[in-house]
């Protein structure tokens, strides 16, 4: 292993953002194999992956192909059975020392259904990581969580409850309260899935404004090749359970970008070289009958 | 859509409730339709606000600018609803929102300047229709007072926004007009009846013996009752007070013992496997089972009672806790972990606050199952209180009273289900409005 630890590369993208971004993920040779009942299945086969510090790294691959189970390591919400996950050359897991990382507040999930606490007020939820850590007093966390909200353009909001606002807003919100802890990685599980098309045009193009201005590292999950083309710096295309990167294909489209990047020559070519590759996976995993998770 | 139908789409909006029909009908003829397709934009904030809508048919999702202070932002605007009323604000003709079609929407537009040169020949009118306008703008789409009182005016009255108590008034007549009241008594009527005519008018054969609604409202209402029980006797109040205190007493401790004993069974599977199946092994016998050993455990009359309807109470409360509890999105433990919080932390911020709808139906079902259990107690073993007034009246041969203790727990039941409700409602306001959105 110590022969991988030495040829780490320095992140492409993390160079020309200004050197002290921080949120670089190494994953290494990762396995993972649950174990319902004597049956082994194996969901991660030998993953390897380098996520500069700084990168929108888009994960498309097939519903149930094993994607959200490696958001999962990362997150520290399941063990892995082989492998190692760093995070800035740190470690977070490896067996059989650390089979499991800690979670924490530097790396941060977005759920797929929204985990704002429906019976907290939207500030009360964006408060909530730092009220936790019991690192800053309640009067500056409150101070902090109120501009934080107003740059995300959800002042006048702070007091409702997330029930009372639209799954637009309760996406914003949820993404100000991971910010909140400045983070180094947020981990996206295919969030704007429930989200019709309208509003997840407007999503996309708000979670770009955001990111232009905290550039921390994304690991965004979703089977939608439009938005992975249209978010990301490089679609890792995975193959269908067990799964593990079939593709890396860079995104040379010029960031800053907005909505008019789909209708250029460039996405559309982006779109057909991918469009095949998904595909064959998808039909793979159709005909395989894998179940949603 | 022709004039008619238009006017009664105004008819129907908030604004325009009150207008006599004529008027209507000549606001109408200012009214244009029009019909839009799902995503159209009709109009972008900062845009010159020249025409108020009201739709017809369809849904308007109407997002108010950020600075405007409006305490709601968001709004669906559906038939009936009025919208872009900046065209009718005398300070401010400019959008504040962004309204967007969530569907194909049908809505008539109508000039705001025509609409306020029209109201100048009938003042009286047009100042009633745009202090609704301004309740409206405060209420509906809770903008500050401010901004609804530019509503022009045309007497020497100035507008004012609705506030609470007519506001209230507003509410209840709008409840009066819809048939909920109507169906209500509609129910209790027929049930009313029945009980007359098949006891009093008809005799059926069964029936005969059993008091009639006649002679259980005289004994309930006398100042003299035959048999020694009414409204007017202290008797009845210290029969009602008895068993509200042992409800209290055996609700209370209920409460106290099975809302954490339920958290902690869902939360800890170890504390679940030591503790579950002794609870499913006692949560089946029947409480009249329980009866004689309650009388052989406990001294006097009052303690065994309140131990049977804390009992019956205690599993209710406890084991809807415990659902609640593993009904919890696994998502937001997961969300409070990330955010740094401890076992202990994720207990207090999410599993007791997620628990809780679950929680209160436990207690909507643990005070009905107290009651059944209280009057089961007291009719065996009891002194005082509203089973033993059953019991001892039917041994005394005194039926009509058996009704009036029936009569009576029906509403202190009620009253005490209500207020288990209401105390919900105002721990869980987050739910109550959720759920108010979603029309409900």
């Amino acid at each position: 292993m110590s022969a991988v630890m030495q040829d780490l590369k320095v992140p492409p993208q993390a160079g020309k953002a200004g050197g002290a971004l921080k949120g670089a993920i190494r994953i290494e040779d990762v396995v993972k194999i649950y174990d319902p009942e004597g049956a082994a299945v194996m969901a991660v086969d030998h993953c390897s992956l380098d996520i500069p510090a700084g990168e929108i790294c888009m994960i498309v691959g097939p519903s149930g192909c094993g994607k959200t189970t490696l958001l999962n390591a990362i997150a520290g919400f399941h063990s892995i059975t082989s492998g190692k996950i760093y995070l800035d050359n740190e470690l977070l897991c490896g067996p059989p020392e650390k089979p499991m990382a800690q979670p924490g507040a530097d790396r941060i999930v977005v759920f797929q259904n929204g985990a704002l606490f429906p019976w907290k007020s939207n500030i009360d939820n964006v408060a909530f990581g730092p009220m936790m850590q019991g690192k800053l007093s309640k009067k500056e966390i409150y101070e902090k969580a109120r501009s934080i909200m107003a740059d995300a353009g959800l002042s006048g909001t702070e007091h409702n409850f997330p029930g009372e606002v639209s799954s637009g807003l309760r996406r914003r919100v949820e993404i100000v309260r991971a910010l909140m802890n400045e983070p180094k990685v947020l981990l996206f599980d295919e969030p704007y899935r429930a989200l019709d098309s309208l509003t997840k045009s407007v999503m996309h193009e708000a979670l770009l404004e955001i990111y232009y201005k905290n550039k921390v590292t994304i690991f965004f999950i979703t089977h939608d090749l439009e938005e992975a083309i249209f978010l990301g710096h490089r679609l890792v295309i995975m193959t269908s359970r067990p799964c593990k990167p079939k593709k890396i294909i860079d995104v040379d489209i010029p960031h800053p970008r907005d909505y008019s990047v789909l209708t250029s020559t460039r996405y559309r070519q982006l779109m057909d070289e991918t469009v095949e590759l998904v595909h064959e996976e998808a039909k793979k995993a159709f005909s395989a009958g894998e179940k949603e998770g | 859509m022709n004039q008619n139908q238009t006017a009664d789409l105004l008819k129907r909006s908030m604004p325009f409730q009150t207008v006599p029909g004529e008027m209507l009908e000549a606001i109408a003829k200012l009214a244009r339709y029009e019909s839009y397709a799902r995503g159209d934009v009709i109009y972008h904030q900062g845009d010159f606000a020249d025409d108020v809508f009201i739709v017809s048919s369809g849904a308007v999702q109407h997002t108010l600018g950020i600075g405007f202070q409006a305490t709601h932002p968001e709004k669906i605007v559906r038939s009936g609803g009025v919208f872009g009323w900046a065209a009718v604000l005398d300070n401010q003709r400019t959008r504040m929102a962004k309204t967007v079609c969530m569907e194909r929407t049908e809505l008539i537009r109508i000039n705001g300047e025509e609409l306020i040169n029209f109201f100048k020949a009938t003042p009286e009118t047009g100042d009633i229709v745009m202090s609704r306008f301004a309740t409206m703008i405060n209420k509906e789409y809770t903008m500050p007072e401010e901004v609804a009182g530019h509503v022009p005016h045309f007497t020497q009255v100035p507008v004012t926004v609705a506030t609470g108590l007519s506001l209230t008034m507003f509410r209840l007549s709008q409840w009066l007009k819809s048939p909920k009241p109507y169906l209500m008594m509609t129910g209790f009527g027929i049930l009313l009846a029945t009980w007359y005519l098949a006891v009093e008018v008809w005799k059926l054969p069964r029936f005969a013996d059993m008091p009639g609604l006649t002679t259980v409202m005289k004994e309930w209402f006398s100042k003299d009752p035959v048999y020694g029980l009414s409204i007017w006797t202290p008797e009845y109040y210290q029969h009602i007070w008895v068993s509200v205190r042992r409800i209290l007493i055996a609700f209370f401790l209920a409460t106290v013992l099975g809302v954490p004993l339920g958290l902690f069974l869902g939360w800890s599977k170890t504390f679940r496997e030591y503790v579950f199946p002794v609870f499913e092994t006692l949560r089946p016998i029947p409480i009249l089972a329980w009866v004689p050993l309650a009388i052989i455990m406990f001294q006097g009359s009052e303690t065994p009672v309140i131990f049977l309807t804390f009992l019956a109470s205690f599993y209710a409360t406890a084991l809807n806790t415990m659902l609640g509890v593993e009904t919890i999105d696994e998502s937001y433990s997961r969300a409070a972990a990330c955010l740094g919080a401890s076992k202990w932390q994720v207990f207090r911020e999410v599993i007791v606050p997620g628990a809780m709808p679950f929680m209160f139906t436990g207690l909507q079902i643990s005070i009905g199952v107290a009651w059944f259990s209280l009057v089961a107690g007291e009719m065996v073993a009891g002194e005082y209180g509203l089973g033993y007034v059953i019991n001892t009246s039917y041994t005394m041969v005194r039926y009509p009273t058996i009704v009036i203790g029936m009569i009576t727990l029906g509403i202190v039941g009620y009253v005490s289900s209500a207020l288990v409700r209401m105390a919900g409602d105002y721990m869980m306001q987050w739910r109550v409005r959720e759920l108010a959105l979603g029309g409900r």
